[in-house]
């Protein structure tokens, strides 16, 4: 249970709030900023290319969804389209894909966060009726009217660093004066933009966005500095999870990256990031939980060890 | 006849009583905010701090606090706890000021949980405190006239199995039971004679507390009440709760 107002004794440890908004809202759960969050990825995909349509079946992706909450997870991240080139999908199958299955979760998890992963005004508009909270805009505010889709229905947004691709374009000798900067001015001005349109200001997320329009060197800068992000006062989100820049950086196919995945995970906390999406929930709610507790901003666990 | 200063003394200012006495451990987990998340000690605290609720209940003139410590001495019972040693992410207390030790804050932290926010005197006894030095120490724990509830912090002996602080040793199951014993019955003689060297080498940090509390109560001619409220080690350490009614 986050907060520690459960425990009068514990030092509140940071005189200053994370982000400027101080709490986190997304749709009807509100979270406080020291409060690290992890958002459970669930693809109605048959092409993603981790878990290469585990859960295109709508029973097998309810059945995620109840392992993740199991295992930790805040939110769960709904998407029904690949990131990167492959099979098309037009909004009326992403939505097929989509909304019906949030409307799923909704019914058997009244209070879990709902993010669907969708750059579609169209297909914000029929998640968000059918109980979605968080709108994952993983390619930067490519459709403009997807951030009116998020005032109608008072849900939350993540505002993400593409350097300017299209949807499902991979990254094709990108290059940055500083990628860090580029991120900055990009992930803010989409926030600036969506308060200024009427989200809740305590409801907009941004997401340097790893590994989208970056090269590993980029996606490791961007971590090595993610610090400079967080100290805009915006909630920062990361999706680092089993990602090309950990695979370049170790050497290691898909199958292999946990570990790196973790690294980057421990770093973007040290830093001060608050999401993390992911596809294992529970290692990665340890590494948190254990980030945390250095930094101080998590009482641990149960301490006994030379107390007694 | 002719009447002697004392008993003058004694006329004008009716001894002191020593109303009750509560023992309770002092280990650092006590301190709710040092064991994180889960409360480890909820049902020993619990146990102490009603005991001490009960005991100042008959709104007793003074609480006088004596505990464990490197040395004897006064304590001011205004000085703050310094938690942050043992641990937390707390700030800690500017350099040089002063603290009270551990078995005292301990104690200041029971009493405060209990709600007695009355007079307070705290004392230390050096815990290879002679014989001399706690009957000094038990003969100014309390003042001419005034009804005083003690609060005596001990342990048992911390070498009571593989995983305990000092490892295992064998005879301190019976030197606990025989503790335990004498707090269960009151039994005020034993406690002050409880053996010094045996107890510094079973790491019973509580010894030379446990005696002060028997020569107070000797000193008082009291028969107490005795009620052992709690009683386990389940960090190998054994943890007494105890409540002395004397009058």
């Amino acid at each position: 249970m986050p907060g520690a107002g459960l425990f009068r004794h514990l030092p509140v440890p940071s005189p200053r709030p994370a982000t400027v908004a101080g709490v986190l809202k997304l749709g009807r759960r509100e979270f406080a900023d020291t409060d690290l969050l992890v958002m459970a990825i669930v693809n109605r995909t048959r092409d993603s290319f981790y878990d290469r349509g585990a859960t295109w079946e709508e029973g097998r992706a309810l059945e995620r969804v109840r392992q993740v909450v199991a295992e930790g997870a805040d939110i769960v991240d709904v998407g029904g389209v690949k990131a990167g080139p492959g099979e098309d999908v037009d909004a009326a199958e992403e939505v097929r894909r989509t909304a019906g299955f949030v409307a799923a979760v909704r019914a058997e998890f009244p209070d879990l966060v709902i993010s669907v992963d969708t750059w579609r005004a169209e297909v914000g508009r029929a998640v968000c009726d059918a109980g979605a909270d968080l709108l994952n805009d993983a390619w930067g505010g490519y459709d403009p009217v997807l951030a009116e889709v998020a005032v109608e229905y008072d849900a939350a947004l993540v505002c993400t660093h593409t350097g300017g691709l299209a949807p499902r374009t991979p990254p094709h000798r990108m290059s940055y004066d500083d990628v860090v900067r580029s991120a900055i001015d990009d992930t803010v001005a989409l926030a600036e933009r969506a308060v200024s349109l009427g989200v809740d200001r305590r409801s907009v997320l941004i997401d340097p966005a790893h590994d989208f329009g970056k090269n590993t060197w980029h996606s490791l800068e961007v971590t090595r500095r993610l610090d400079e992000m967080t100290a805009t006062g915006w909630p920062v989100l990361v999706s680092l999870s089993n990602k090309d820049f950990v695979g370049e950086t170790l050497d290691l196919p898909v199958g292999e990256r946990l570990a790196g995945t973790l690294a980057a995970t421990a770093v973007s906390a040290w830093h001060g990031a608050q999401v993390y999406r992911v596809h294992e929930v529970r290692e990665t709610r340890q590494v948190l939980d254990m980030v945390a507790g250095i930094k101080g901003t998590r009482a641990p666990a149960r301490v006994v060890r030379g107390l007694a | 006849m002719p009447v002697t200063r004392e008993e003058a003394r004694a006329a004008a200012y009716p001894r002191a009583v020593i109303v009750a006495a509560v023992v309770s451990p002092h280990p650092p987990l006590l301190l709710r905010e040092l064991t994180g998340r889960v409360d480890v000690a909820a049902g020993l605290r619990a146990t102490a701090v009603s005991a001490l609720a009960g005991a100042t209940a008959s709104a007793p003139d003074v609480v006088v606090v004596v505990g464990g410590d490197h040395t004897g001495g006064a304590w001011d019972p205004g000085l703050p706890l310094d938690v942050r040693r043992f641990g937390t992410t707390g700030a800690r207390p500017s350099p040089g000021t002063p603290t009270l030790p551990l078995s005292l804050a301990v104690g200041r932290r029971l009493l405060d949980e209990a709600g007695w926010s009355g007079p307070t005197r705290m004392h230390t006894v050096a815990r290879d405190a002679s014989a001399a030095d706690v009957d000094a120490l038990a003969g100014e724990l309390t003042r001419p006239g005034e009804r005083a509830v003690l609060l005596v912090l001990g342990d048992g002996s911390a070498r009571r199995g593989e995983k305990a602080p000092g490892y295992l040793d064998e005879r301190a199951f019976p030197y606990d039971d025989e503790l335990a014993g004498a707090l269960a019955r009151g039994d005020a003689d034993l406690l002050e004679h409880l053996d010094p060297g045996l107890a510094d080498e079973l790491m019973v940090l509580g010894r030379s507390a446990f005696a002060v509390l028997g020569a107070a109560v000797r000193r008082e001619g009291a028969t107490p009440q005795a009620r052992l409220l709690h009683r386990d080690d389940p960090f190998g350490v054994t943890y007494l709760v105890a409540l002395w009614q004397l009058a």
